[in-house]
């Protein structure tokens, strides 16, 4: 602490920085934690649940149970379009079979719509913890630089090179790096492990609406 | 989907207090426990480390023959002038060191020709740990101060305590001047009178004479600071005074008193 306390300006502005974008990142991180892992859990629950169900409407009456997972918003997404579709199939009783098509094909374009918001929705925040995992350290090396700077500086003014001079100005400034890798190698850690599962979590969406479509064109078309 | 977004900026409000909560906890960890173990520096300690200048001086606190008698032993052949030769400094010293005498009287009636080269070594060996120890009774003598009553003649034991102690200072000016030396001109030399007070301060610090090498003053005046810290009181507790004339290699005192 008196290593910190007796560092130059530069270097402790450059350590409150980190400081911060440290405090930053692991809000993210734990964020992100909780966020990811409550998807994956109602994600499996919302699936058990869906294969058990035979009719749309039961499940859309008990999908607020699952409501963090990311299949329920595109079941919802996809389920309302299904509706409205629906109702203007009733109302216009004209050439069904081309209308069911276009149907089909507007529950589509509604799932990727909601597929592409809740990947953005899941990803949100995430590139702050790859900016910290990249500029950290050399946030830090800055500040290392600058203090063994002034350490020279001082070395300069006394006249001697000894060891006693030039190693506690060292110190201070190396510091610097230590907290801007401290900060850096969770972030890096935590956005990898992220990006990996928010992959799955995708790759689950589009399974959910591969599967829902399939559901949706099966019914129309056995009408 | 509307619902979603509000409970997503409490969770991040939340663990916003959690990672601050964390952080807050490591810090105050790490300064706990540079607290408890406060990081020991150990270059100021290493002065303590005598051994250097122990042989150093030894010379100039017994007699200026004791390096002739360390050289004596080996070319005689005779076993009798070693035995003879490291009897006196034992007879000058306190009457602990008698005792390491004994262990090499009772080896003195067996005198067969197949020993004897065995008992040489053994009689040199001796008479290098006695040597030792009586360096070392007497340094501890000198922390003592005790030494004027132990070694019996007043006024001699002074001026031997006196010489020694500025052998000692001198030592511990060439380790700091190691340190702290720099210079811009060849052969620079600083004179400096010093008066440690009797608690080991220094007075007085006041240069004599100097070559006018400015850098090299610095060094001296900063070996003499950092030496100074670590100085032991002076021998009967008085105003010592003293001058060093100090070059690059080596340190060499003036006259005492």
């Amino acid at each position: 602490m008196d290593i910190i306390a007796s560092a130059g300006i530069v270097v402790k502005l450059v350590l409150l920085l980190l400081l911060s974008f440290s405090v930053i990142s692991w809000t993210i991180i734990l964020f992100k934690f909780v966020q990811v892992q409550r998807a994956n859990n109602e994600s499996e629950r919302f699936m058990d649940f869906f294969w058990k169900s035979k009719r749309f409407d039961a499940i859309a009456s008990q999908v607020d149970r699952f409501s963090h997972s990311p299949l329920t918003v595109l079941f919802n997404e996809g389920y309302n379009e299904l509706k409205k579709v629906v109702e203007n199939d009733s109302k216009s009783d004209g050439s069904s079979l081309s209308t069911d098509l276009g149907g089909v094909e507007n529950v589509s374009r509604s799932l990727r719509r909601a597929t592409n918001s809740e990947i953005t929705r899941l990803e949100k925040y995430l590139t702050f913890l790859a900016t910290t995992g990249s500029t950290s350290p050399f946030i830090g090396l800055f500040g290392t630089v600058w203090g063994i700077m002034t350490a020279f500086e001082g070395i300069g003014k006394t006249g001697s090179a000894s060891l006693a001079v030039v190693a506690p100005g060292i110190a201070e400034a190396l510091i610097a790096t230590a907290i801007g890798l401290v900060a850096a190698i969770p972030a890096v850690m935590a956005y990898n492990h992220f990006q990996h599962k928010i992959r799955v979590l995708i790759n689950e969406m589009d399974s959910f609406s591969t599967e829902f479509l399939n559901i949706v064109q099966r019914n129309i078309a056995g009408k | 989907m509307s619902s979603r977004i509000p409970r997503a900026d409490t969770g991040v409000s939340v663990s916003f207090i959690a990672s601050v909560v964390i952080h807050l906890a490591v810090l105050s960890l790490f300064a706990w426990y540079g607290r408890m173990f406060p990081p020991q520096i150990a270059i100021q300690e290493t002065y303590y480390v005598d051994v250097v200048s122990l042989p150093v001086n030894e010379p100039a606190s017994g007699s200026p023959a004791q390096l002739p008698a360390a050289a004596v032993p080996p070319p005689l052949p005779v076993p009798e002038p070693p035995m003879t030769e490291p009897l006196p400094p034992p007879r000058a010293l306190p009457k602990k060191i008698t005792k390491t005498i004994k262990p090499v009287s009772p080896q003195k009636p067996e005198t067969t020709d197949s020993y004897f080269a065995e008992r040489m070594a053994k009689i040199e060996r001796n008479t290098e740990a006695r040597r030792e120890e009586a360096v070392l009774e007497k340094l501890r003598s000198k922390v003592k101060t005790v030494d004027k009553s132990k070694r019996g003649a007043s006024e001699a034991g002074g001026a031997l305590s006196g010489s020694r102690y500025a052998d000692y200072i001198k030592s511990r000016l060439e380790d700091a001047l190691k340190v702290t030396s720099s210079y811009t001109t060849n052969n620079p030399e600083v004179a400096v009178r010093l008066t440690i007070a009797p608690t080991g301060r220094i007075l007085r610090l006041q240069i004599e004479r100097s070559s006018g090498d400015a850098a090299f003053e610095l060094a001296v005046r900063r070996a003499i600071d950092l030496a100074g810290e670590k100085f032991p009181a002076p021998p009967g507790h008085t105003v010592y005074e003293n001058g060093f004339v100090f070059r690059p290699k080596s340190i060499s005192s003036g006259a005492s008193h």
